[in-house]
């Protein structure tokens, strides 16, 4: 398939599932926040989710009252669940001819729900069903995804978008809890959970043993949980396999190398050798060597050969053959 | 006995679509949907409407509004009532399109070789040669099957009497199409009942006969050719159309940084490395095309696609230079080259028109440009041009200074009254002009799509049809009886 059609359909894919992450993060935040009665607890309950995101840098104080307008609808953070949805079709309408039909009609009609006001009065005056129009939507986009488009090269790199981002996305769930000023509360790893629609997950695997540890422990290591870093990885490295090939084990490309290392590292990595060298620390590693792999999968597939050339002549070379 | 929705319907002045010059009485071929409407309730037909706008609003049948905030798309409003064209009708109309196809790849041919057509005095040269459009380096190269012009979209108008007119042709990238055939689908959903016992021409074969015409190009006759739309980009007023074309044809569609032109032959970048291109359907202008040869900052094209394409390595649909063929000034001798070429008188007159260069001619324009219609020669899409009666003095005066300063650049014509059709507003039915874009397809035989695209000027009395200045479209009907 040409090259830039596989970059539009990855990207499309990550920026639905982000968008989703966020209404989810925005929403059991919200939720918490219920309970905090005053602006400074506020300020520094946002505050570590501003860091997760390494968005601080973009808050415009005129135009957005609040930090929830901010992960909603920023027009300067390219994040926003709005630019999100933006940049998700805009993608698509440059890739129409390999959507079905149902696809495009559902990115098409949220798109023209964020272009409205509608959706600034939909989370003003409902925002539980705000954030649920947001993340059915993602839901609905990915079971069309699954039900209704040809499971061939474009769907394994819709696949990789999606995945990649979402072994990001929990990871920075889980990162905001390292980020907080104190020690985090039951409070702070139940909206951990609830941000990665784990908590009923991990009820059952852990019982009532809610900890840090634990919590971190599911997120991470979870064989079977689809939002699990974990998870998340093990498909990332069949899918490109599956594109080039190549038995998994194997790589012919830097992308497969990465993504086999990463892998490999939440195989046979446990919960306490994570927590002795520093889960922050961690978790950056992992989202270091994920925007690797990402990377390598730009230049495997969608940059020409002679376009590496010019940019960087020496060793990503061999990421093609 | 006169049922409701036609009640005050006026025909007033016009040639009307459903009624002729007759004012109450519908045309035989417009009976069976007259009866139709006539029985609809206001609500009935409000209902109708909304349904057919919302589904073109959520399957993106839109087109982008330039000058407008960037990419705001709107979609093309869509009248209910399908404008129906005989068949004894339908098959004038396209036997002098076919004439007209013929005679414009001709001419190409011939100014682009040994330029008989000039020589002989029949149209002046330096009109061919004063042509923006008119490309040098096109002299002598010979194109696929000496066919220059692939895709053509003449636009019709008929008069207060009926009589169909040529208003323009449109020889480098005619748009509509994917309207007129998703107009169709619309019409079937929301109408169904309207089709009944009509016997309509069927238009859903356009992208394989437009693909078979692409094949047909192809210098490598080893394999299966490789196709491809290319497209400026979502941007483009017209993007909804490429990518629909390529989704059905189920070939590639491709943005100039798609491709590659290596050593006189054009590939395309796919995961799986660089694949050879044969024929490119191009929707881009000749000036964006490579930027080596064209316009130096193009970022739309492909830097050695002409190299490639002078070498007969790759083809391009429609070919370069065929602007020339539908510069205003030379639509005026159309006529004149079916004479030349084909010995035939022409089938579809053309409108008369001024060429504001022959000094005669310019002399009335300036004169009665309150009674005239005036337009830019190298514009499309409605852009630049002075309807005289709906002109204030002010813009009339500047107008003459555009003229006098370029005359070459300018022909008028008279104001045409363009037919009308019934059309359905909020709460009654008024007649609104209409034309017709027929889009006839040139390959190995020639091909038009049955019907075309009726646009409709929405606002009162006006007489643009674009859609990028208001204008909305209507299913077109061609009668198998």
């Amino acid at each position: 398939m040409l090259s830039r059609v596989a970059d539009n359909l990855y990207w499309m894919n990550r920026y639905v599932e982000r968008a989703e992450s966020l209404a989810r993060m925005v929403e059991v935040n919200q939720d918490n926040l219920l309970e905090l009665d005053n602006n400074i607890e506020v300020d520094r309950f946002w505050l570590s989710s501003f860091h997760a995101f390494h968005a601080h840098e973009y808050i415009d104080h005129e135009k957005e009252n609040s930090a929830e307008c901010f992960f909603l609808f920023s027009d300067s953070w390219p994040s926003s669940i709005r630019n999100c949805i933006f940049s998700a079709r805009e993608n698509a309408r440059m890739v129409r001819d390999q959507l079905s039909e149902e696809i495009w009609v559902e990115l098409n009609s949220i798109y023209h729900f964020f272009r409205s006001k509608d959706a600034e009065v939909s989370f003003d005056q409902t925002p539980q069903q705000f954030f649920q129009k947001v993340i059915r939507f993602s839901l609905v986009f990915q079971g069309l995804s699954d039900a209704t488009v040809n499971h061939d090269e474009g769907w394994l790199f819709m696949s990789l978008g999606k995945y990649l981002e979402r072994a990001d996305q929990t990871s920075r769930a889980l990162d905001a809890l390292t980020l907080k000023e104190k020690k985090p509360s039951r409070k702070d790893l139940i909206a951990a959970l609830r941000i990665c629609s784990a908590l009923s997950a991990f009820r059952r695997q852990y019982r009532g043993e809610l900890s840090l540890r634990n919590v971190a422990e599911f997120l991470l290591f979870s064989q079977d949980f689809p939002r699990s870093m974990r998870f998340a990885i093990r498909r990332i490295d069949s899918n490109l396999h599956e594109l080039s090939g190549v038995p998994s084990g194997n790589f012919s490309n830097e992308a497969e190398r990465l993504a086999g290392s990463a892998l490999a590292t939440v195989n046979f990595t446990n919960i306490d050798a994570v927590l002795t060298r520093g889960l922050h620390l961690s978790l950056d590693e992992l989202q270091l060597s994920l925007m690797d792999v990402g990377q390598k999968i730009f230049e495997t597939y969608v940059m020409s050969p002679l376009e590496l050339q010019n940019v960087n002549d020496d060793q990503s070379m061999q990421a093609q053959q | 006995m006169n049922p409701a929705p036609f009640e005050k319907y006026k025909t007033e002045d016009f040639f009307d679509e459903m009624f002729g010059n007759s004012p109450r009485e519908p045309l035989l071929h417009y009976q069976k949907i007259f009866d139709r409407i006539s029985r609809l309730t206001p609500v009935e037909i409000a209902e109708k409407r909304s349904h057919a706008d919302s589904s073109f609003l959520e399957h993106g049948i839109t087109f982008t509004v330039y000058g407008d905030e960037e990419g705001t798309e709107k979609i093309f409003p869509f009248d209910l009532i399908p404008r129906i064209i005989p068949r004894a009708e339908w098959e004038i109309v396209e036997q002098g399109l076919t004439q007209r196809i013929l005679a414009l790849n001709l001419f190409l041919n011939d100014i682009y070789h040994d330029g008989k057509i000039l020589s002989d005095g029949v149209i002046p040269k330096e009109i061919v040669y004063s042509s923006p459009n008119y490309r040098r380096e096109m002299v002598g190269i010979d194109v696929p099957k000496d066919i220059y012009v692939h895709v053509c979209g003449s636009d019709l108008i008929r008069d207060e009497t009926g009589t169909y007119y040529v208003l323009e042709d449109n020889a480098r990238c005619p748009s509509g199409v994917s309207y007129l055939l998703e107009n169709r689908q619309i019409m079937k959903r929301t109408f169904p009942q309207t089709f009944q016992g009509m016997s309509v021409r069927s238009v859903e074969l356009y992208p394989e006969i437009l693909l078979s015409t692409l094949e047909y190009l192809s210098p490598r006759r080893s394999q299966k050719p490789v196709c491809v739309v290319l497209t400026p980009g979502i941007y483009n007023s017209a993007y909804f159309e490429h990518t629909f074309l390529a989704r059905q044809m189920g070939i590639e569609i491709v943005e100039g940084r798609d491709l590659i032109a290596i050593d006189g032959y054009v590939y395309m970048r796919t995961t799986h490395g660089l694949v050879q291109v044969d024929v490119i359907y191009r929707r881009l202008d000749d000036d964006y095309l490579d930027p080596l040869f064209f316009n130096k900052d193009s970022t739309l094209g492909v830097a050695g696609l002409m190299d490639a394409y002078l070498k007969g390595n790759v083809a391009l649909a429609n070919g370069i230079g065929t602007g020339v063929a539908d510069d205003k000034v030379t639509y005026a001798y159309v006529p004149e080259m079916i004479q030349y070429y084909l010995g035939q008188d022409p089938i579809l007159p053309n409108v008369p028109t001024y060429l504001c260069w022959r000094e005669s001619d310019r002399n009335h324009v300036l004169e009665n440009l309150e009674n005239l219609v005036v337009k830019p020669a190298n514009e499309s899409g409605g852009y630049g041009l002075l309807v005289g009666t709906d002109s204030t003095k002010k813009e009339r005066e500047e107008y003459k200074e555009r003229i006098k300063s370029n005359p070459r650049d300018f022909i008028a014509q008279p104001i045409v009254s363009l037919s009308r059709h019934p059309t359905i507003f909020e709460d009654t039915i008024e007649g609104r002009h209409v034309d017709l874009r027929p889009f006839i397809l040139y390959g190995k035989d020639i091909d038009i799509v049955p019907g075309g695209l009726t646009r409709v000027a929405l606002r009162k009395d006006s007489l643009v049809v674009n859609s990028s200045q208001g204008g909305g479209s209507k299913d077109t009907w061609v009668l198998e009886n």
